[in-house]
């Protein structure tokens, strides 16, 4: 345990080692107390009457201090499956994409998937970020900043999958317009290329979004490591036998990133309009983004991708998936992380739930619309693909295709498994609610690969009829495409501020013009020693 | 709120994005100008046998045509390069009465009877070479259409050693598949390098009349899809 509190029991309760104590009990009825069922009654958004020093101490404890003993294993586990699929794909750029089980029939299979699969899951993030942002739907602010750090971390891992589908990945260069001296240019009649630049700008203003909501609270950081070097002359080193204070990285690095930040009213004006000027530009993105991705087959006349129902049905269906794997993320995490739960209440997790359960709802409306679809356009190709090389199983028909139980398992996972949060105990449960975002997230993947594969696998001609089996390299791809974004979330846990501070006290009964402090005033600290907020609310 | 950095540091955002800007626009600018054909294969000019077959001498000086040695140029894809027999034909001892007495140039030309006499080829560098995943660049479809020799090697007949005249990349391909008028001449004066010269300069990269009546009465149309070059 760092030695820079001096109080082990505090330093212990704010690194997320142990609860800081509870503040009276919640009403019977009302989970940990945010599960109000009168109207006239807001849902507390911060439990356990926490002051705003100790929301700061929290929220920058996570950060300064020790993480948990699971916390290291965790890193090294997955950081290895990160590099054991380094390996797998030098392996493949080496040897060629044939490594994968792709073949002349079957062209696109867990590439594309896991593409898809990534750059879907990322849409959450946005919609928090974005959407959210503009509705004020103030229990945004307990997740933005774990679901943008998601969509980032998720984008990257999306990214690298188009990026090593190509055979010649040397010549991924001609994926931007550059001038060369073959004369060729990119067609801008392939959505192909508006994928690139819909994932490029998605990817840099996600990031962009994340790092500048990020500012204040690195701030804080950087100003209370700075304040640890003032108060005291020694202090935790980075290593033995090398004198540098851990709490000068921290000052320098936080100080950097920080960009000069004061906590000056002037920087909290204009940071607010450049975030109402991000959400407004990272608005159309969660709809355009994965539009574009669906384009990708819908612009093709294969049976089974040449749907005008894509685009959106991609898009409810990557924020489906996203909100299951921000869930997914976020339930551990507040296990793992004691105080977690008074930031990410059970009200939290039924608002997510909820919306689970109408993308999950939608999701299921656009998987019948393409059976109607299928049937009501009397296209003959399109009605086999739906019917026998998707849904009838091979032991109903001899026309059925090997994939029947890919399209019955996305069918259970994503539109079955979410109806149990039309009762409130499910919704509620965060067991529940990790069961099915687990089942969503595995239905999600299955989506694409039924999207992709059923379809490819059988087209016009009989005779050029094939099967995909997946290798060891694809395999290890994309667990190891897992294992990168596991890697860079636990990264994110460590050293990054993992709730936005001002807008988590912004929802505060604090900050409301109609709070009166009374009999506990000890717990407002206005002011007190929280330095790092003055100058905002 | 204390001074962890200098106040120089504020204009590191701006130093940075400039510097970043200039960076990548010269990367891709200094790739684009030193790492393209038209810096690096322009200008080849490899050491020869025997010092070099002067074409400066036997196409300018003394007139004759191209297609004396580069024989199948008109029905071949090739314009093949000549065997030793051909330069024999004028080479072989006492023919060349007025030069043979000259002991220079007989000293200079003797690596072509050695190779005669011992049944060997003259090993000659290749200058002009498309990549492997070209087709054979075919030389009489060209010829016929009224592309000149020296639209694509320079004026050949002024060179004492040859060197690559063109970049050969596959922008300058498209270039002139894209507005062939302005470098056709009348088929039959393909080979009269000096003149095709001075007709082109004149016209400064546009057609005129014959060039236009040319691509109708020869219904042109110069591919640009990948298979027409590319297998």
């Amino acid at each position: 345990m760092s030695s820079i509190h001096p109080d082990q029991v505090t330093a212990q309760q704010l690194a997320g080692l142990s609860r800081l104590p509870d503040r009276g009990t919640p009403a019977p009825g009302t989970g940990d107390g945010s599960l109000i069922d009168d109207p006239s009654v807001r849902s507390p958004l911060v439990l356990n009457e926490r002051t705003f020093k100790e929301v700061t101490d929290i929220v920058c404890g996570y950060a300064e201090n020790k993480p948990g003993k699971w916390w290291l294993p965790a890193l090294m586990i997955s950081g290895s499956i990160a590099g054991i699929g380094g390996l797998a794909i030098l392996y493949l750029v080496i040897t060629g994409i044939g490594t994968w089980g792709l073949n002349n029939q079957v062209d696109w299979a867990w590439d594309i998937t896991n593409f898809v699969f990534w750059i879907g899951i990322g849409h959450a993030g946005t919609l928090i970020s974005a959407i959210l942002c503009l509705l004020k739907q103030k229990w945004r602010t307990a997740v933005n900043r774990s679901a943008e750090a998601m969509t980032i971390f998720a984008v990257i891992c999306a990214a690298t999958f188009p990026g090593i589908h190509i055979g010649r990945q040397w010549m991924a260069w001609f994926l931007p317009p550059l001038p060369n001296a073959n004369n060729i240019w990119p067609n801008f009649k392939s959505p192909l290329l508006w994928d690139v630049f819909a994932i490029s700008t998605y990817g840099t203003v996600s990031a962009l979004f994340w790092f500048m909501g990020m500012i204040p609270d690195l701030a804080t950081l950087r100003d209370r490591a700075d304040m640890r070097l003032r108060a005291s002359k020694t202090g935790p080193i980075i290593a033995p036998f090398i004198p540098i204070r851990v709490d000068a990285v921290r000052a320098y690095v936080y100080g950097f990133l920080s960009l000069g930040w004061r906590f000056s009213s002037r920087h909290w004006h204009r940071y607010e309009a450049a975030y109402l000027v991000l959400a407004g530009i990272s608005t159309p993105l969660v709809l355009s983004v994965h539009s574009i991705v669906s384009f990708d087959f819908a612009t093709s006349i294969l049976p089974g991708w040449h749907t005008t129902i894509f685009p959106p049905y991609f898009v409810a269906g990557a924020i489906f998936g996203g909100f299951a794997m921000v869930l997914l993320l976020l339930i551990p995490a507040r296990e793992l992380f004691p105080n977690m739960k008074d930031f990410i209440t059970l009200k939290h997790m039924e608002n997510m739930a909820k919306i689970i359960l109408v993308t999950g709802s939608m999701v299921g409306f656009a998987y019948s619309m393409e059976f109607f679809i299928a049937w009501y356009s009397g296209n003959e190709y399109e009605a086999h693909v739906f019917k026998f090389n998707r849904a009838i199983p091979t032991w109903m028909s001899d026309k059925g295709a090997p994939y029947w139980w890919a399209y019955w398992a996305m069918i259970f996972c994503n539109v079955v498994s979410p109806q149990v949060f039309w009762m409130r105990k499910f919704r509620t449960s965060p067991a529940a609610i990790f069961a099915v975002s687990f089942l969503v997230t595995i239905g999600m993947w299955f989506e694409r690969f039924v999207i992709i594969v059923t379809s490819l696998h059988r087209a016009f001609l009989p005779g050029e009829w094939g099967m995909f089996f997946p290798t060891a390299v694809d395999i290890t791809t994309f667990i190891a495409s897992c294992g990168v974004f596991l890697t860079l979330f636990l990264i994110f846990l460590k050293f990054l501020p993992v709730f936005a501070i001002a807008e988590l006290k912004a929802v505060m009964p604090q900050a409301s013009p109609h709070h009166h402090a009374d009999g506990h005033d000890a717990g407002h600290g206005h002011g007190g020693g929280d330095h790092s907020k003055g100058g905002h609310h | 709120m204390s001074l962890l950095f200098p106040k120089w540091t504020n204009a590191l955002p701006t130093v940075g994005a400039v510097a970043a800007l200039l960076g990548a626009s010269g990367v891709v600018g200094g790739f684009w100008y030193y790492a393209t054909p038209k810096f690096y294969d322009a200008g080849y000019m490899p050491t020869q046998p025997g010092g070099g077959f002067s074409h400066q001498i036997h196409a300018g000086k003394l007139g004759m045509d191209c297609r004396y040695c580069h024989t199948k140029v008109e029905q071949s894809p090739e314009a093949n390069i000549p065997n030793v027999a051909t330069c024999i034909g004028c080479h072989a001892d006492g023919r060349l009465t007025k030069l043979a007495v000259e002991p220079k140039h007989k000293e200079r030309t003797d690596f072509i009877r050695q190779a005669y006499n011992a049944n060997q080829s003259i090993e000659w560098r290749r200058i002009h070479k498309l990549p492997d995943y070209v087709r054979n660049f075919p030389h009489a479809t060209h010829i016929r259409a009224g592309v000149s020799c020296y639209s694509c090697h320079g004026q050949i007949d002024a060179m004492p050693i040859v060197a690559q005249a063109q970049p050969l990349s596959m922008g300058w391909c498209l270039d002139c598949h894209r507005n062939p008028e302005a470098s056709l001449v009348s088929p039959d004066k393909v080979t009269q390098l000096e003149w095709v010269k001075k007709h082109l300069d004149e016209r400064a990269g546009q057609g005129d009349a014959e060039t236009k009546a040319l691509v109708e009465k020869l219904r042109l149309n110069p591919p640009e899809n990948c298979g027409a070059c590319h297998y």
